[in-house]
């Protein structure tokens, strides 16, 4: 007998506005919608690599522009349904990501992170150079979403029941679809013995090794999945953008992925897509501020200051992100009697209990 | 499940620095030894070289025969190893249950996609070990904690944990690095009960660094005294404190 | 044979300006053990900051370097005052972040104020030449090279004839024992950061002088420090300088000689070509040293 509780009603309430958000809202609310759904299926990605594993890379413009370049082969150049060039991104990216991550997962901490810095900025120059798959720097485009008789061809609508359904709402159901399938992926695997390994690898990497974890291999498991949903968000991004260049794919872009992961709550469920709300529908946000007009100041500029201040604020004062606060409120409403376990009060643990430093790899002490 | 375990001649020496030197011993099945000596004897060192965390300069080690030293730290749950660290190596933001079921991660076999699926082998086997996990953390009476943060516990209660998670590994030879040390003497006695409750149960090879030497003296059937890296004294309890050298070195200073 | 010569003199200047910048994170990493993503960003600060005073306001062209290092460095101190300190040591990825953060935000609130449209420096040097023999360059490169060389000699005689140089090098080894022993370990931490302005806003001023300008993509110029120091060894002073002589070489070779194969722009990309086989090849760079893992 499932109890009625003030969280499950408003999940329920949350489900509702979800599915009816393309029907009631405008198609620019829809289409800023859609961003950020794809985008929080990346974030997911990123979650899982540096969120669970704790390996901090900024590679994930690199792989979601191999998963947009695939689908541009794929479904653009060789017309194969979106049934093919959908999973075909995500597989491209992370055969690669498995072929490199041996030889990054060699590296610690700062060194991962500035040579996936590195793989971002000489992945651009081989996009601008391989224009035979990418169109070089003035770009190529990236096929709509077509399985059978579904087309999200531009122009093209959908009667279902009483709905005209236009190309906005259609992605945007299409990527709801795939969002709760990702999700479902990264709770069962935070739950199961790779997860945990992953977590262990995060917190003290020669902690793990001597339980038996295979360090290597759980680090390289973890970039071949991150990998797989960056290039599936970025078939989709590219498919819902109908073109894209070279540029895009920066370590700019990278950057937006992690602080989105950190900014909703790292190695968590719902964390990446918050995340992925805040920042990426921020400049959309932004754009419809009345006096920004005026002073002809780009949206993404105040957009880049307001997460770096949100990202700094998140790092030193809530390390567990915004579904830590979440957590935090919905544990006070649901049990209001009961306190969180206190911290230890027979000794000091050998480690000052750190409940509040971020799961973000602290992979030197065991 | 129990394993010999055997030593000879090694050395360990980080540039000028010679943590130990010429250590040689034998530990047989099921025996429980305990490696006793002055802070900066070399214990720890040469615990983290018997769990291959550091590569020794000279001498053989070997497990049931086999050479240890060609293995690297994560082969050692498979070989059988499993060790507890004086300074803990919990992961401070799992919970008790999650810590101690990374133990059972050599046991397991779920790949990413089986996870994924979640039913079938994923759901199977994280019921059947988290049963064997629960069991452990009722033998260190820490069920109650299944669900709690490990960073939130007291020491004491961390250092049930950190043992929990050795013995659910299933190993055949436990290499306890102060299991007892900084807890409070009510809980020593609880937790040396508990290692010669799996000792009695498991017939485990257990090695064992301590300082408490009640409980080095009641539970070892062997016991090495080191001092400044060197092997000064091996023997039953009663030798050992019977000897002169180990009187002087060691005994003489403040015990437990 | 005069190409090379030219390539290789070209080098030297791109790589001396590189060799600042790389000394300036790798000055930041001895005494926090941190790297200050946001390097580029003061960089690019710097630049923008003598811009604005020298052509905007007449401010003379020295003072505005002091006025624009002033800024710069105590932009920097404030900011790992306020916000670096707070992370503990081991949280390497919160650091890294955190910085990241601050480079991308700087950016935006650069770009805010002085919009994207190339701007001068307002450098005295002009369009002058140097020339020697079959080789010239521009005068502000000379000028380049030859404070660099200055700066580096000056840091080499700080860093190994000085007891702040002595706390560096202590603290950065062990910040608990220096510590203990009386070292100010957060006076040298402030100290190093604002070394690292004064080398930013240098590294700024030579990397825009005529005949190049003051724009945004500055900040990505200054990235190919990164290089510079991994090759030269993240905790290496005297690394970083060599690195990055070297990193700017190298990328001059690879601009003057790059086949067509390799597509346009190869030369911007060889830097991190070399950085990923070093990395693989010997991590630590060439002057760098191994770091101790105590169990």
């Amino acid at each position: 007998m499932t109890q009625v509780t003030p969280v499950r009603c408003f999940s329920a309430l949350l489900l509702v506005a979800c599915l009816a958000t393309p029907i009631v809202m405008s198609p620019g609310f829809v289409s800023v919608c859609v961003f950020v759904l794809i985008a929080a299926i990346g974030a997911q990605g990123v979650n899982v690599v540096t969120g669970y594993a704790g390996q901090l890379s900024f590679g994930h413009a690199f792989f979601l522009a191999i998963g947009a370049y695939t689908a541009g082969v794929l479904g653009g150049d060789h017309g194969l349904s979106a049934l093919i060039w959908v999973p075909a991104a995500g597989i491209v990216a992370a055969v690669i990501g498995a072929l490199i991550a041996p030889t990054a997962v060699r590296l610690r901490g700062l060194y991962l992170s500035i040579v996936t810095i590195a793989l971002v900025l000489v992945g651009q120059y081989l996009f601008v150079n391989l224009d035979g798959l990418t169109g070089g720097a003035a770009g190529r485009s990236i096929p709509a979403f077509r399985i059978g008789t579904l087309d999200l061809s531009p122009g093209r609508e959908l009667q279902v029941g009483p709905w005209q359904l236009g190309r906005d709402q259609l992605y945007y159901y299409v990527t709801l679809v795939l969002l709760v399938l990702v999700c479902l992926y990264v709770r069962n695997l935070g739950r199961s013995r790779v997860g945990r390994a992953m977590l262990a690898i995060n917190e003290g990497e020669l902690g793990a090794a001597v339980l038996g974890v295979n360090t290597t291999r759980v680090k390289v498991v973890a970039f071949a999945l991150s990998a797989f949903f960056a290039g599936i968000a970025g078939a989709l991004y590219g498919s819902y953008l109908s073109y894209v260049q070279p540029d895009q794919w920066s370590l700019i872009l990278s950057v937006e992925y992690v602080a989105a992961v950190i900014i909703g709550g790292s190695a968590t469920v719902f964390g990446p897509v918050l995340g992925a709300i805040v920042v990426f529908a921020l400049p959309a946000v932004i754009e419809k501020l009345p006096f920004l007009h005026d002073t002809g100041v780009a949206p993404a500029n105040v957009a880049a200051i307001i997460y770096a201040v949100v990202i700094i604020a998140v790092l030193l004062k809530m390390p567990r992100g915004l579904i830590g606060l979440v957590d935090t409120f919905t544990r006070r409403i649901s049990t209001p009697n009961k306190l969180p376990p206190s911290a230890g009060d027979g000794g000091l643990p050998a480690e000052p209990p750190a409940v509040l430093a971020p799961r973000l790899g602290r992979s030197q002490h065991p | 499940m129990s394993a010999t375990f055997e030593a000879e001649n090694l050395s360990l020496a980080f540039g000028k620095v010679v943590p130990f030197e010429g250590v040689s011993f034998s530990v047989d099945a099921g025996e429980i030894f305990a490696i006793i000596g002055p802070n900066g004897a070399g214990k720890t060192s040469l615990f983290n070289t018997l769990s291959r965390v550091y590569q020794p300069q000279t001498g053989t080690l070997r497990l049931e025969g086999r050479d240890l030293l060609r293995s690297r730290p994560r082969d050692l749950a498979a070989l059988g190893v499993a060790r507890t660290f004086q300074n803990l190596s919990l992961f401070a933001h799992m919970s008790v249950l999650e810590n101690v079921l990374v133990g059972r991660h050599h046991l397991m076999r779920s790949g990413p996609l089986a996870a994924g699926a979640w039913f079938g082998r994923t759901r199977r086997e994280e019921r059947e070990h988290g049963f064997k996990a629960q069991e452990a953390l009722e033998l260190l009476r820490i069920a109650d904690l299944a669900d709690t943060p490990v960073s939130a516990l007291p020491y004491g209660q961390q250092k049930r944990v950190e043992l929990a998670r050795a013995i659910t590994m299933e190993p055949s030879v436990l290499l306890l690095d102060e299991p007892v040390a900084g807890v409070a003497s009510q809980e020593r006695a609880a937790m040396a009960q508990v290692i010669r409750d799996v000792h009695r149960s498991s017939g485990v090879t257990i090695l064992l660094v301590e300082h408490d030497m009640n409980m080095v003296m009641s539970a070892a059937d062997r016991v090495m005294v080191l001092d400044f890296g060197k092997v000064i004294a091996l023997g039953t309890p009663p030798e050992i404190q019977a000897d002169p050298a180990v009187v002087n070195a060691y005994l003489g200073k403040a015990a437990s | 044979m005069n190409t090379l010569l030219q390539a290789l003199v070209s080098g030297l200047s791109i790589g001396s300006t590189y060799a600042l910048v790389a000394l300036g994170f790798s000055v930041v990493y001895r005494g926090s053990r941190v790297i200050n993503f946001a390097q580029g960003a003061m960089v690019l600060a710097g630049a923008y900051l003598v811009s604005w005073l020298a052509l905007d306001h007449g401010v003379p062209f020295i003072a505005a370097i002091v006025l624009a290092i002033a800024v710069v460095a105590t932009g920097g101190m404030l900011f790992d005052a306020t916000i670096l300190r707070r992370l503990t040591a081991k949280d390497i990825n919160s650091s890294v972040i955190i910085t990241l953060a601050l480079s991308i935000g700087l950016a935006a609130v650069i770009e805010i104020c002085f919009g994207t449209t190339q701007r001068e420096l307002g450098d005295p040097w002009g369009a002058d030449t140097v020339s020697v023999g079959a080789v010239s360059l521009p005068a502000s490169r000379v000028w380049g090279i030859g404070i660099s060389i200055l700066v580096a000699a000056a840091f080499v005689l700080l860093d190994r004839g000085t007891r702040f140089g002595l706390a560096m090098r202590a603290s950065a080894s062990d910040e608990e024992a220096a510590l203990a022993v009386g070292v100010p370990v957060w006076r040298v931490r402030s100290l190093t950061w604002a070394i690292a302005g004064v080398l930013a806003v240098i590294g700024g001023v030579f990397l825009t002088a005529y005949p190049s300008s003051v724009t945004p993509t500055v900040s990505s110029a200054a990235l190919a420090a990164f290089p510079a120091l991994i090759l030269g060894g993240l905790d290496s002073p005297s690394g970083a300088l060599l690195g990055g002589v070297v990193i700017g070489i190298v990328q001059v070779l690879a601009g003057t000689y790059q086949p067509t194969w390799l597509g346009d722009n190869f030369d911007t990309v060889a830097p991190y070509a070399v950085m990923i086989v070093i990395l693989l090849v010997r991590p630590y760079g060439l002057l760098g040293t191994r770091p101790a893992e105590r169990i």
